[in-house]
Order: C-alpha cells, then sequence, then structure tokens
C-alpha cells in the first residue's frame, strides 16, 4: 500500500510543486528538480515493479461495490515499462528543447501529472480505477497539447478534449450495463460475466462490448474517431507529441486490452458481429492512415498520421482474439512506442537546429548532422517491419496470428492490408533517409556544415532506437514472457 | 434525549422569530442573526438526525394539544433530518461565499430585509421537510415563494424584476393547481394529515371509488409542483431568475428552494398517495418524459448561452431533468438515485454560483465568457472550485456527481421497460454537459497576455476562499463516501412509506 | 353524471371559475388582468372548499342553545382553511401589486412582454 502511493504520489507531488510554485525562475533550479524528480520515479516505480507485482491493493471503496482497486499484472507491467522510458527519454531531451519556449514550469509540472496518470493507469485493478485514471489522462493531458498557447494549439486541445470525453462517455454508459452482469469489477483474465447473463441478454452485452471498446478505440485513434489524433499530436512541442503518440494512444490500447480479455472474454466475442465490426473497422484504419501520412508534406503531421495507422496494427491483433497475433499485438505496442517516441524526438531536433518542418526541405540533412539521420533511419525500418528490428518481428507475429485464426475473409485479407501499409509506410518514411543523405547532384555540399544535436538530445534518441533494435534482436525473452500472459 | 423530540418544532419557530426580531434590526447585527441562526439549525439537525438514526424509526411530534386527526403533527424521520441538515449546511457556506458582494448588489439600507428573507426561507423550507399535514404544507409553500420572490427583487434592477414577476405568476400556477389538488383530497378522504389520508386512500382503493378524481388529484399536485420546482417546459422564468439575482440568492435559489418542492411531492408519493397507487396512476411516466426532455434542452440551452450565470441557471433546468427522470422510474433504486441527486447537485450547484461570481469578480463584473478569459489565474480558487464543480457535474469519479450517475443508471437498468430512453438519454446529456462544462474551464484558463484586469487578493476574501474550500469537500464527501449517505437515504424512505 | 353535476352546481362552478382564472393568469398579457386572473383562482378554491363544508339544513358549530347532536352542525374545518387562504392570496396579491408597480414605474407599460422587449433593448 504504503508503495503503491509512494510511487503514485512522487510524480504527482512533483507536478504539483512545479505547477504550483511561481518562483522558481531560475532554468538551472527548474532543471535540477525536475531531474530530480525523474530519478526519484524512476527508482520507486522500478522498486514498485518488482514488489507490486500480482498483488492487489484495494486503497478504499467508492461505493458499497466499486473499490478503488490497484493491480500489476504482466500486461499492465509491460505498459508501465513503455510509459517508463519513454517519459524518462523524452523529459531528458525536454532539457535542451525547451531552452527557448515559454512557460517550461508549467509543462514539466504536467509532465509529471501525465506520468503520476499513466502509472496508476498500468496499476489499475478493475474498471472503475481504470475509468478514473482515464479521465483524468485527458484532462491532465490536455495542458501539453496547448502548450503552445496559440489559437491553433488550443483548438487542437478543444478538439482532442472533445472526443476524449465522448470516448470516455462511451465507455461509462457500455460500463453501467456491464457492472449489472458481471460477478465482479476486477480485471481477471477471462473474463467474470455471470453465466446467466449471458444466456439472458447476449444481445445487450454484446451492445455494451461495442460500447466499450469503440470509447478506447477512441483514445487510439481508430477509424472513425482518429480525427483528434492529426491535429492535436503535431501541435505540442516534440517530446510531448512523442510522449503522446508513443504511449498516451495506449491508453486506448490498454483499456480494449482490459475490456476484451478481462473484463468480457475472448470467448464471449469469438466468431460475434462485434468482433468482424472492429476487425474492419482496424484494418480500414491502418490502411488509411499509411495513404494519408503519404499524403502529408508536414514532418510531425506526417508521423501522426503514421501513429494512426501503426497503433491499429495492435488493435487489429486484440480483435483477432487469437494468441500469436495477442503476441504480436503487444510486441508492437512496446517497438511502435520505442520507435514513434524515436522519430518524434529527431523531428523535433531537426525542427530546434534548423527551423524545417516540411519533408522537402530535409534535402542534404543527412551531411548536417549524420547520427541523428541513422536514428531516424533505423527508427524508420522499424516501422516498416525490415528484420532484424522489433517491428519485423510484431508483424511476422501478426500476420502468422491472422493467418492461424481462420476467421473467414480477415485471415488472409489482414495480412494482405498489413503489407500494403508496410509498402506505404516505406513510401512516407524512406524518402527522407534517402534525400536526407543523398541529396544529389545539383545539391550544393560546401555550404553545409555539421549541426550535429547535442548529447542531451541525441542520447534519448539513441536509446530508444537501440532498445527497438534489441528487441528484434533478443526477443526471446519477451516472447516468453509474453506466452505466459495469453492463457 | 426525548428534549430532541421537540428540535425540528424549535427549529422552525426559531427562523421564523429570527426574521421577525431581524426586521427591527441594522445590517450588521442582521448578519449576525442570520449566521448564528444557520449554525443553531445545523446543531438542531445533525441532533436530530443522530437521534433519529439512534430510534431507528421515525417519530411525530404533535403540534399543540389536539391529538392525531385533527391536529397539526411534524413527523421527522432519517431522510428528513437529513435534508434539513444538508439544506442548512448549504445554506450557511452560500451565504458566506456570497457575504462580500452583498454590500454591491444590495443597498445598504435594505440589506437587513434580505437577512429576513433568508431567516423565512429557512423555516418554510425545513417546514416544508418535516410537515406531516398538508395544509400546512401549502402555507409554507406559499411563504417559500414570497420569500424567494424577495430575494431574487432585492437586487433592484429591470431584470429581477421582472423575472421575480415571471417567478411570482409560474409559481402561482403551480400553487393554484397544488391547492385544488389538496383541497379534492380532502373532499375524498376527509383528512388533512399525511397519515390519516393514506389510511382514507387506502380504503377508498380497495373499495375501487373515486379513481377519476384519485387520477386528477395527483396529476394536479404533481403538475403544480412540477411547475414549482421549474421541470422542462415549466422554466422559462428560470434563468432569469437565478441569472440576475444577488448571488447567494441565486445559489440558494436553485439548490434548495426547488429542491423542497421536489421533497414535497416525494412525501405526498410515499406518505400520502403510497408509491404503488402513484405508480400506477402513469403520472409517473410523464414525469419521466418531461425529465427527459428537461435533461436534454436544459443542457443545449445551456450550451448556446453566452453568459455564464445563465449557463449555470439552464443547466439547473437538465438536473432538476434528472430527478424527475428517477421518479418516473417509479421504482426505489430511481427514487434513491432521485435523492441523491437533490444533495449532490444542491452541492454542485451552490459551488458553481459562487465560483462563477469570483470569476466574474476579475473579470470587471462581466458575465460573458469572452471577458472571462484567463479568469481562472485571476483567481485561482475560484478557477480550481469552478473546474472542480465542473469535473463533478460532468461525472468524474470521486466527485458527488459520478455516483448519481452510477445510481440513476443502475436503476434504469432494473427497470426494464424505462432502460433504453433512460440509458440513452443519460449518455447523451453527459455528453452535452461535458461540452459546456468543459469549454468554460478551458476558457477561464486560456491566458492572456496582459490582462486588464487585477487578480484578486484571496487574503482579504478569506471567508470566500474557506466557503470555496468547504464546498469543494463536502462535493468530494459525497462522492467518496457516498454509501453510508446512500444507506441513510434507504432507510429514510422505509421510514417515510 | 348530470345529476350530480346538477346537485353540486357548487363544485361545478368552482372549477369553472378556477379554469378561468388560470386561464387568464396563464395568457393575459396585461399584468393587472394577471393579477385578477389569479385572485378569481384562488376564490374558486375557496368556493370549492365551502361549498364542501357546508351541509344543508345544518348550522354554524357556534354553542348557542347548548351541544346538539353532531348531526346538526355543519363541518368548520374547510372554513378555518378558508380563512387561512385567504390571508396567503391577500398578501401574494399585495406582494404581485407591488412588483407591478414597480415595473410600471419603470417602464412605463403593464405588458409584460414589451417589458421584456425593453430590457433586451437596456442589454442587462
Amino acid at each position: 500500500m504504503i508503495t503503491l502511493l509512494t510511487m503514485l504520489g512522487i510524480p504527482f507531488f512533483f507536478g504539483l510543486f512545479l505547477c504550483c510554485n511561481r518562483n522558481i525562475t531560475n532554468r538551472k533550479t527548474l532543471l535540477s528538480i525536475v531531474s530530480l524528480g525523474f530519478v526519484a520515479t524512476a527508482v520507486v516505480t522500478v522498486f514498485s515493479w518488482t514488489s507490486l507485482l500480482e498483488q492487489e491493493i484495494t486503497v478504499f471503496w467508492l461505493t458499497q461495490n466499486l473499490p478503488l482497486m490497484f493491480h500489476l499484472d504482466r500486461i499492465g507491467l509491460l505498459f508501465s515499462i513503455l510509459a517508463l522510458v519513454v517519459f524518462l527519454c523524452a523529459g531528458f531531451f525536454s532539457f535542451s528543447y525547451m531552452e527557448h519556449e515559454k512557460k517550461e514550469r508549467r509543462y514539466y509540472g504536467f509532465y509529471f501529472l501525465v506520468l503520476a496518470i499513466l502509472q496508476g493507469l498500468c496499476f489499475a485493478g478493475n474498471m472503475v480505477t481504470y475509468y478514473l485514471f482515464f479521465e483524468l489522462l485527458t484532462l491532465s493531458s490536455l495542458p501539453l497539447v496547448m502548450q503552445e498557447n496559440t489559437k491553433e494549439a488550443i483548438m487542437a486541445g478543444l478538439k482532442y478534449l472533445f472526443y476524449s470525453l465522448c470516448g470516455a462517455y462511451f465507455c461509462l454508459f457500455g460500463f453501467y450495463i456491464l457492472f449489472q452482469n458481471e460477478s465482479t469489477i476486477s480485471f481477471l483474465w477471462g473474463g467474470n460475466l455471470l453465466a446467466d447473463s449471458i444466456v439472458a441478454h447476449p444481445v445487450l452485452l454484446q451492445v455494451a462490448a461495442t460500447c466499450m471498446i469503440f470509447g478506447f478505440s477512441v483514445k487510439a485513434g481508430m477509424f472513425p474517431m482518429h480525427g483528434w489524433l492529426p491535429t492535436a499530436h503535431p501541435v505540442a512541442p516534440a517530446p510531448a507529441s512523442a510522449a503522446l503518440s508513443a504511449v498516451i494512444v495506449k491508453a486506448g490500447v490498454l483499456g480494449i486490452i482490459r475490456v476484451i480479455y478481462y473484463q468480457f472474454g475472448a470467448f464471449f466475442l469469438q466468431g460475434t458481429k462485434v468482433q468482424t465490426l472492429f476487425l474492419s473497422l482496424s484494418l480500414i484504419t491502418v490502411f488509411m492512415g499509411s495513404l494519408l501520412a503519404y499524403g502529408e508534406p508536414v514532418l510531425k503531421k506526417r508521423l501522426a498520421y503514421s501513429t494512426v495507422s501503426q497503433v491499429s496494427y495492435i488493435l487489429f491483433g486484440l480483435f483477432l482474439l487469437q494468441g500469436t497475433a495477442f503476441t504480436g499485438s503487444m510486441l508492437h505496442v512496446l517497438g511502435h512506442g520505442f520507435m514513434k517516441a524515436s522519430l518524434f524526438l529527431c523531428a523535433g531536433a531537426i525542427i530546434h537546429l534548423t527551423g524545417k518542418t516540411r519533408v522537402e526541405e530535409f534535402t542534404g540533412l543527412g551531411k548536417e548532422m549524420p547520427i541523428l539521420l541513422w536514428c531516424f533511419t533505423i527508427s524508420s525500418l522499424g516501422l516498416i517491419g525490415i528484420p532484424p528490428t522489433g517491428g519485423f518481428l510484431s508483424k511476422w507475429y501478426l500476420a502468422i496470428g491472422a493467418l492461424d485464426s481462420e476467421i473467414p475473409f480477415f485471415s488472409y485479407v489482414g495480412p494482405v492490408v498489413l503489407l500494403l501499409s508496410a509498402l506505404l509506410t516505406a513510401g512516407y518514411l524512406l524518402p527522407i533517409t534517402v534525400k536526407g543523405f543523398l541529396p544529389g547532384a545539383e545539391f550544393d555540399t560546401e555550404k553545409i556544415t555539421k549541426k550535429e544535436p547535442n548529447l542531451w538530445m541525441l542520447l534519448p534518441v539513441l536509446i530508444l532506437t537501440v532498445l527497438s533494435v534489441l528487441m528484434g534482436i533478443l526477443p526471446n525473452g519477451l516472447l516468453g514472457f509474453l506466452g505466459s500472459v495469453f492463457r | 434525549m426525548d428534549i430532541i423530540r421537540n428540535f425540528p418544532a424549535i427549529a422552525i419557530l426559531l427562523c421564523l422569530f429570527a426574521g421577525i426580531f431581524s426586521s427591527g434590526l441594522k445590517e450588521k447585527a442582521a448578519g449576525l442573526v442570520n449566521s448564528c441562526l444557520i449554525v443553531i439549525e445545523i446543531g438542531l439537525n445533525l441532533a436530530t438526525l443522530l437521534y433519529t438514526i439512534s430510534l431507528g424509526d421515525s417519530f411525530v411530534y404533535v403540534m399543540g394539544k389536539f391529538p392525531a386527526p385533527w391536529g397539526n403533527e411534524l413527523r421527522v424521520g432519517v431522510l428528513e433530518a437529513l435534508l434539513a441538515l444538508f439544506f442548512c449546511v448549504i445554506m450557511f457556506l452560500s451565504m458566506w461565499g456570497g457575504k462580500h458582494k452583498l454590500k454591491d448588489e444590495v443597498d445598504p439600507e435594505k440589506t437587513f430585509l434580505y437577512y429576513v428573507l433568508l431567516d423565512l426561507l429557512l423555516s418554510s423550507l425545513l417546514a416544508l421537510i418535516y410537515t406531516n399535514d398538508l395544509f400546512t404544507a401549502y402555507v409554507f409553500v406559499e411563504i417559500n415563494t414570497i420569500s424567494a420572490c424577495g430575494l431574487i427583487m432585492i437586487r433592484q434592477n429591470g431584470r429581477t424584476i421582472e423575472a421575480a414577476v415571471r417567478y411570482m405568476i409560474m409559481s402561482l400556477l403551480g400553487s393554484g393547481l397544488l391547492l385544488l389538488g389538496i383541497c379534492m383530497l380532502y373532499d375524498m378522504t376527509g383528512h388533512l394529515l399525511m397519515s390519516n389520508i393514506h389510511e382514507a386512500i387506502l380504503t377508498i382503493v380497495a373499495e375501487g371509488q373515486y379513481t377519476i378524481p384519485l387520477l386528477i388529484m395527483i396529476a394536479l399536485i404533481s403538475v403544480g409542483l412540477a411547475i414549482k420546482s421549474a421541470l422542462f417546459p415549466f422554466h422559462a422564468w428560470l434563468p432569469d431568475a437565478y441569472g440576475y439575482s444577488t448571488v447567494s440568492a441565486a445559489a440558494i435559489l436553485s439548490s434548495l428552494v426547488s429542491k423542497g418542492y421536489i421533497f414535497l411531492l416525494i412525501k405526498i408519493m410515499y406518505r400520502v398517495v403510497g408509491i404503488d397507487i402513484f405508480r400506477n396512476s402513469h403520472i409517473t411516466d410523464i414525469l419521466f418524459l418531461f425529465g427527459l426532455m428537461g435533461m436534454i434542452f436544459g443542457s443545449l440551452s445551456a450550451i448556446r448561452e453566452n453568459d455564464v450565470r445563465r449557463m449555470i441557471a439552464f443547466s439547473s433546468v437538465a438536473q432538476i431533468g434528472y430527478i424527475y427522470m428517477g421518479f418516473g422510474m417509479g421504482t426505489e433504486a430511481g427514487m434513491v438515485a432521485s435523492i441523491f441527486h437533490i444533495l449532490s447537485h444542491a452541492a454542485t450547484k451552490s459551488l458553481l454560483f459562487i465560483a462563477a461570481i469570483g470569476l466574474t469578480e476579475v473579470s470587471d463584473g462581466k458575465r460573458q465568457f469572452i471577458y472571462l478569459t484567463g479568469s481562472g489565474y485571476r483567481n485561482k480558487m475560484s478557477g480550481v472550485t469552478f473546474t472542480v464543480g465542473s469535473l463533478a457535474m460532468v461525472g468524474v469519479p470521486l466527485f458527488s456527481g459520478f455516483i448519481s450517475k452510477l445510481l440513476f443508471s443502475q436503476a434504469a437498468i432494473l427497470n426494464h421497460g424505462k432502460m433504453l430512453p433512460a440509458m440513452i438519454v443519460l449518455a447523451i446529456s453527459t455528453i452535452l454537459n461535458a461540452i459546456y462544462f468543459m469549454k468554460t474551464v478551458i476558457r477561464i484558463y486560456t491566458p492572456v497576455p496582459n490582462s486588464p484586469y487585477p487578480p484578486m487578493d484571496l487574503r482579504e476574501h478569506w471567508r470566500y476562499a474557506t466557503a470555496l474550500f468547504l464546498f469543494i469537500v463536502l462535493n468530494v464527501v459525497l462522492g467518496v463516501f457516498s454509501d453510508p449517505i446512500v444507506r441513510l437515504i434507504s432507510n429514510g424512505l422505509a421510514m417515510l412509506g | 353524471m348530470g345529476a350530480n353535476l346538477l346537485a353540486n352546481y357548487g363544485e361545478a362552478v368552482a372549477m369553472i371559475l378556477f379554469a378561468i382564472g388560470f386561464g387568464n393568469l396563464l395568457i393575459q398579457k396585461n399584468l393587472i388582468k394577471k393579477i385578477i386572473g389569479l385572485n378569481i383562482m384562488d376564490s374558486a378554491v375557496y368556493l370549492f372548499l365551502a361549498e364542501k363544508g357546508y351541509v344543508n339544513g345544518r348550522i354554524a358549530p357556534i354553542v348557542v342553545d347548548g351541544v346538539q347532536s353532531v348531526e346538526a352542525y355543519i363541518n368548520p374545518v374547510p372554513s378555518g382553511l378558508v380563512l387561512t387562504g385567504i390571508v396567503v392570496s391577500v398578501s401574494v396579491t399585495a406582494l404581485m401589486l407591488s412588483l407591478t408597480i414597480r415595473l410600471y414605474m419603470r417602464y412605463h407599460t403593464l405588458n409584460l412582454d414589451e417589458i421584456s422587449t425593453q430590457l433586451r433593448k437596456e442589454g442587462l
């Protein structure tokens, strides 16, 4: 109990402290406080991973049958690791990225709050707790989107808020129905629907499942509720977009996992119209996201569209309700998290150093900052799915899972769409590398000066890139871990 | 401890006397009397509540020496005491929250009248809650109307007088219908005491007499009280009345006055007519329908509104819709949800009104949204409180609104016929709620570079800040420790029947 | 049905009056006419109550020549109710009239809709 509260409390305290304390005007003081916060959070979180795994902790009872309960299981652990790593990397990246930005204090304050809430989300042990942190996540990440305070940023923030709240209420609506028909609201693998209710109101429960999955899919940016994502992610400062795109969308993914596998149970949805509906929606999103990214000239927007597409890979794997595909999805959760964060940070570094935002301006960039562009390239390759990166592995498992699932139509259309989308991904990411390293004959190489970003920026990018490659090279431990999740 | 049996009667009489006494006092003294009065009332009602809980049943207090069929009685149960206590607390906080604005809003010469009206309002509310006699209820309904009308128009400008006239007209229509209903009831049963009427009605129904008059009577009373509590199609007077009166008055009117009538309706449903007969009359279905319409149209009007106080007022229309929807389900669960929503709405709405005044104050007194931009930074406490209130209205867990929505939806699921409309409207209304409240919260937290308006010094307004803080605490308590309260409510309902 | 109506003509008249009063209070634009409607409505209720309380051929329960049997007196409670009701309605009427005077002094009209229009023009 105490470990848990400290784990949530430390980043929360730092967040509140930074938000409320007006006296910190010196940048050095601010940064040292922030670093202290990061280190403390990391230590406590790592400690609580080891000491709290598979423990149920009820903090208090909201009403008689609604406890606020935390329970770190293996899925939660996976997401928690992802959140911590990406947040630390993007956080240290911000040290030099935010140098010339206004309102740094506010930025770091909310950054810590979001981190605390994300950890709460990963540790949540039942639906109410999850919903509580899900709502809080929306509200606390809003200031990050609106950080720039331009009209565009505020409108994007509003759009984000409305989409997310609508989604959250769909969840709540479904949950109200579910609540009456399940034995307990805790997350249990295989679901905890009452046997009588499955017989008595199957349609009603399917409606509830649709509502809940649909609600969480808003956060994950699935068609038709993806509209907020390409608007909201690029307007945030680059490290914040990295966190948003790599981690916060995954809150929706985790929600869907909880709903499908831990509340309704995979067997209940197997072969229903709900499964068909969401399989088709996710495939549409995979293809459409790539297509939109292909046509988008602004790099950060292109990456945001790519998130739309890539997260739906994960969702597709989840909706297949099949072990191998589930493993693929989980691998992609991690892989996409690391790669997308790295790509966004690269984009941020480029914007920070050159002020260029559009893809066609990046010609010859490889001569100016070779290491950064190499990281960008490796992460791109991972996102496309070329071995030996982690992206290859996850897509491989997804495709195998789809073929094994023997769902008519989707088992063979799915892999085809995934392949097509991978080609499109190559089409929208690789030209940046190619143009960057091989600017062409007419490009004046004389004027180029080395502008490699400093270590604060480079190191997080490197770490993320290396992690994504390591996943592909040494996957055995991870695969064993994931195999123990899907029973 | 039997002395506590006298407390409800003492509470009512004390308010009346304080009102009369204050009318001879100066502004300051009257305010002091009023504050002391409410504190004493809180103590009295708390004692009553504890006594009824320990008693485990309701008790009857005979006013004067006349025994049951002729005399006048108070009847006190857990639910009544709980509501009375809660109303006193809300009144106290609203009073203190709006006190510093009073000198701008009301002519100093007439401020003592304001306190007189508040005292009378409190007495009538308590009487409405405790009384066991229908005609007494009618008289106090009128006293309530008159003092509420006075509270609306004590801030003298054209708008408030017009609003007061409109309020009076609607209220009088409502009380006319109520009075006629009571007369018909008397005609049929020959009694005015609720318990005796109930016995008589049971025999009437058992013998199958007077079916049509009974139906008409139920309809008259329900419609009359619905008009008075601003149920959806009868809400035209509400935004002006709440939007332009003094801030404390707005908070008290929206959170307490309409709730007093609603509670009277609950008592008539349970104790006079009997819930089964009431449900079989299908008036509940009509209330349900109007409730649903109110939930949607109230929220839609609130979205269109450009004035923060009128927006909050329109949101009241929607919330009263929720309460009537709970009645309309005609089940115990629905009723518990409604009563919990009475509490939660009272706590939240008064909080919003009081917080909104702090925001307008740092925006040069202007209430349009465009001037409120960034006011959350100029008045931190109000900004935070308004955000908490909005979250509670939207239904985020840990705050009161979540619990009432949860209770409503559980009640809806238990009622198969009305589940689907109730759930769908609940969802739509929640989203609409979220739209206009979140819009406001974002607006007040959108920074403006060089604001022309000075920030508020909270140390100077410590009373205001404390009131806001206590409101937040109240909301969180309702949201977090809802279980014992819900249990009290269901116990109280069982005692009512 | 018809016979009942004829026998209880007092109640029937009261109901008609109530409807007239209610309609006036609701529909009339002129404030004074509204108040008159209010009074008609209230009086109708009192008529109804008084009719209910009175029994043909009995006397008021005032003891003059010693107490007679219960059958001899009418029910006094409705009369008491009427008295209370009158007090309430008088105070309400007074309040309404004073409000009307206020409005008239400000806007020089008794028409509620016109007052609303003027208020909107004031932009308050």
